[in-house]
């Protein structure tokens, strides 16, 4: 439901919804393939590499952390471990919203670092076609957003692809 | 991660672990020698003594493969060798010579790996052998060779008996035990919230009161675990000590200026997770003592001190916790000069009142004023050093007589992982309070809170102390209607404050958890925990409430 809040707009990639998704399907692509969990932020479909993925969970208790950046969530108990958990809306300047029955928590590994992302709702493990991933518009890269690192075309989809070690780099 | 997978980079893991501390500890017999010359000492002993340490970084090398760090301590023992047979070569030059050499010996061991860097080892091993050449020692390379074959016999290694009851644990292995304690310590602290739920409303029978006996036995028996688990994770503080010798040689010699350090105490046990982040902060305090402190030659004689200054670097145990002193006999800090500094600062200094030096010195932006100026990019903020200090929840205070020196005096707490707290509340959220700093919880009666000036003051034993909003302080309060019920008066470094909180839940080991990088360096927080009922709790930093009053108005 929270994607339904947002004026229309308002998404990271405004651009995204303006852009024709048919070209790059016209053949099946034999060439290699991305894999990618995606998942969605109001309107926007993402996507990152299933690599980095470690599992999905649900949204349990998340203590606040006093006076941490505004982007963190709080922290989590993973089994024993705490986990930091990022709400990715506000580190991505989308508008915040509270946790939803359909909200998870993505839990990835960026090289050794576990890190939680809470996002709206995750749809899928997807195979792309590398050829389907187009550069983002010069706009979007050039402001904040470099760690926006292309946008697929794929089967009338358009999924964002995300670079997180950009864009969750070490807060000083 | 990819080099766990590398046989050979775990062997090299290997290495290094046996051979580090033995080419620091032929270093800083360098350091030693070179002293002890210079005040005429021959100190045989010391010299004869090196060998076996030698040899072993020699023979571990080779084995390895490891070109340069063959050579290099290849090159010491022909050094050591001749001045053993020629004392009158004992002379400054061939000290630093040695001292050259085990600086580099520690470096390459150090950064071991297949790709080194050859050239620093082959210009040191030119340098030895044109050394050799010149002290009429026989061909560098022959002799020396059959001699050392000799001598390997008499070369003992230490003590095999001791040897045999001893195992080498990769201290991974150790936290990973710890964290598997920890969850036994939150599975107990769940048992007993359940035990305590129950008991009421249960009938009071043999069954409950096996039950309450059971949950309290595990306690004892965790707690045991407990500490032989620290015992184990214990090193003597010597460890940190011993790298700064040649430190301590090379800032002086830098400087210009003859310094010696003097250690007490290196025996003083700290759990390892804390010396490790212990090193850092020591060396700028001795950095500091060294370039700021220590007076150049001519100043000493003038104040009637030996030309050599000299850094203590002292440790005991008090209390369950760890002093460390650092301490110099230089010419003490400029109270006017820090004084002048924390005014341009912004720093309010009321008239009347004399605000201690200690409350001055360790500001951020707060380098020792004018001396720094002289010596570029030198001026170690004490502020980065009292950081680091109040992150391994330890506090640092400073003491100064003009002429006569300063000492910087830390206490630590001996182990890190495992903190006795009280559970608080605070606006639904539960936080933990190391009971190290809490002094006395207190029930607020509405009438024993005061305002005066906008902060809020009450009366404890017999004086009056500043008593903070938890939820201002943590940015929880909206507008409450309801008074807080309790206060926790909190105490570190002779500074108290009381925390106003909502409800005191209880006692609990906490197991000290880390803070991700993504969360900042949250102020008031110096980590977080796993209470009983699973939930994350932050620790709060009590240093850094009771300076603060910065957001806590």
């Amino acid at each position: 439901m929270p994607a339904d809040g947002a004026p229309p707009g308002e998404g990271l990639l405004g651009f995204a919804e303006a852009m024709d998704a048919s070209p790059a399907e016209t053949a099946p692509a034999p060439g290699p393939e991305l894999h990618l969990l995606t998942f969605v932020l109001g309107r926007e479909e993402f996507g990152i590499p299933v690599t980095q993925v470690r599992e999905v969970i649900r949204v349990a208790d998340i203590t606040r952390v006093p006076h941490a950046p505004a982007h963190v969530r709080g922290v989590a108990n993973l089994r024993g471990r705490i986990l930091a958990v990022v709400a990715l809306r506000s580190r991505l300047g989308l508008p915040a919203a509270e946790p939803t029955p359909r909200s998870r928590i993505v839990v990835v590994d960026l090289r050794g670092r576990v890190l939680g992302l809470l996002v709206d709702a995750v749809s899928q493990v997807t195979k792309v076609p590398e050829a389907s991933v187009v550069a983002a518009p010069e706009d979007v890269r050039s402001a904040e957003a470099d760690y926006v690192t292309g946008v697929a075309r794929w089967q009338s989809r358009l999924i964002i692809l995300l670079d997180l070690e950009k864009a969750l780099a070490p807060t000083e | 991660m990819g080099d766990s997978e590398n046989p050979f980079g775990e062997l090299l893991q290997d290495y290094v672990l046996e051979c580090l501390p033995l080419a620091e500890q032929v270093a800083d017999a360098f350091v030693e020698l070179e002293r002890r010359w210079r005040e005429g000492d021959p100190a045989d002993t010391l010299l004869t003594s090196l060998a076996g340490r030698l040899h072993t970084v020699k023979g571990n090398s080779a084995m390895m493969g490891l070109v340069p760090m063959r050579e290099t301590a290849h090159a010491l023992e022909d050094a050591c060798a001749l001045l053993r047979q020629q004392p009158e070569c004992r002379n400054d030059e061939a000290a630093s010579l040695l001292v050259a050499g085990g600086s580099l010996l520690v470096d390459l061991v150090r950064d071991a790996s297949a790709e080194l860097d050859p050239a620093p080892a082959a210009r040191f091993v030119e340098r030895v052998r044109q050394w050799l050449a010149a002290g009429g020692a026989p061909a560098a390379d022959t002799q020396p060779e059959r001699r050392r074959a000799e001598r390997r016999g008499a070369e003992a290694p230490a003590d095999p008996d001791k040897a045999a009851n001893v195992v080498r644990v990769d201290f991974r292995r150790l936290d990973a035990m710890l964290e598997v304690l920890g969850e036994g310590l939150i599975q107990h602290a769940a048992l007993a919230e359940a035990y305590r739920a129950l008991a009421p409303r249960a009938r009071a029978g043999p069954e409950l009161a096996r039950l309450d006996h059971a949950v309290v036995a595990l306690e004892k028996t965790l707690k045991r675990l407990e500490s032989t688990l620290m015992e184990t994770r214990l090193l003597p503080i010597s460890t940190v000590f011993a790298r700064f010798a040649r430190m301590v040689r090379d800032t002086a010699e830098a400087e210009g200026k003859r310094v010696r350090l003097v250690t007490a105490g290196g025996e003083t046990p700290l759990d390892k997770a804390v010396l490790d982040r212990l090193s850092e902060p020591l060396l700028h305090l001795i950095t500091n003592a060294i370039v700021h402190g220590i007076e150049g030659g001519e100043v000493r004689r003038q104040g009637g001190k030996p030309d050599e200054g000299s850094v203590r670097l002292e440790a005991a145990p008090q209390a369950g916790r760890v002093v460390i002193r650092v301490s110099d006999d230089g010419r003490g800090l400029n109270e006017q000069a820090i004084r002048k500094k924390a005014e341009a600062l912004g720093q309010e200094l009321r008239d009347g009142e004399t605000v201690p030096l200690r409350n001055l010195i360790f500001l951020p932006g707060l380098s020792t004023a004018e001396r720094v100026s002289t010596l570029a990019g030198r001026g170690v903020g004490l502020d980065v050093v009292a950081g680091a200090i109040h992150t391994l929840g330890g506090t640092i205070d400073v003491a100064t007589a003009p002429g006569r020196g300063t000492a910087f005096t830390l206490s630590l707490p001996v182990t890190l992982a495992i903190v006795r707290s009280l559970i608080v509340e605070i606006d639904q959220e539960r936080y933990a309070l190391p009971l190290a700093h809490v002094a006395e919880t207190v029930r607020a009666e509405p009438e024993a809170i005061r305002e005066i000036n906008h902060r809020g003051v009450a009366q404890w034993r017999g004086g009056l102390i500043h008593v903070a909003d938890g939820g201002a302080l943590l940015g929880t309060a909206r507008g409450r209607p309801e008074p807080r019920r309790y206060y926790v008066v909190m105490s570190a470094g002779g500074k108290r404050r009381g925390l106003l909180v909502d409800r005191l839940v209880g006692h609990q080991d906490v197991v000290v958890k880390g803070l991700d990088a993504a969360l900042g360096r949250p102020d008031v927080v110096s980590g977080t925990t796993i209470l009983g009922d699973g939930r994350v709790a932050c620790i709060l930093d009590a240093v850094r409430i009771l300076e603060g009053g910065r957001r806590a108005g």
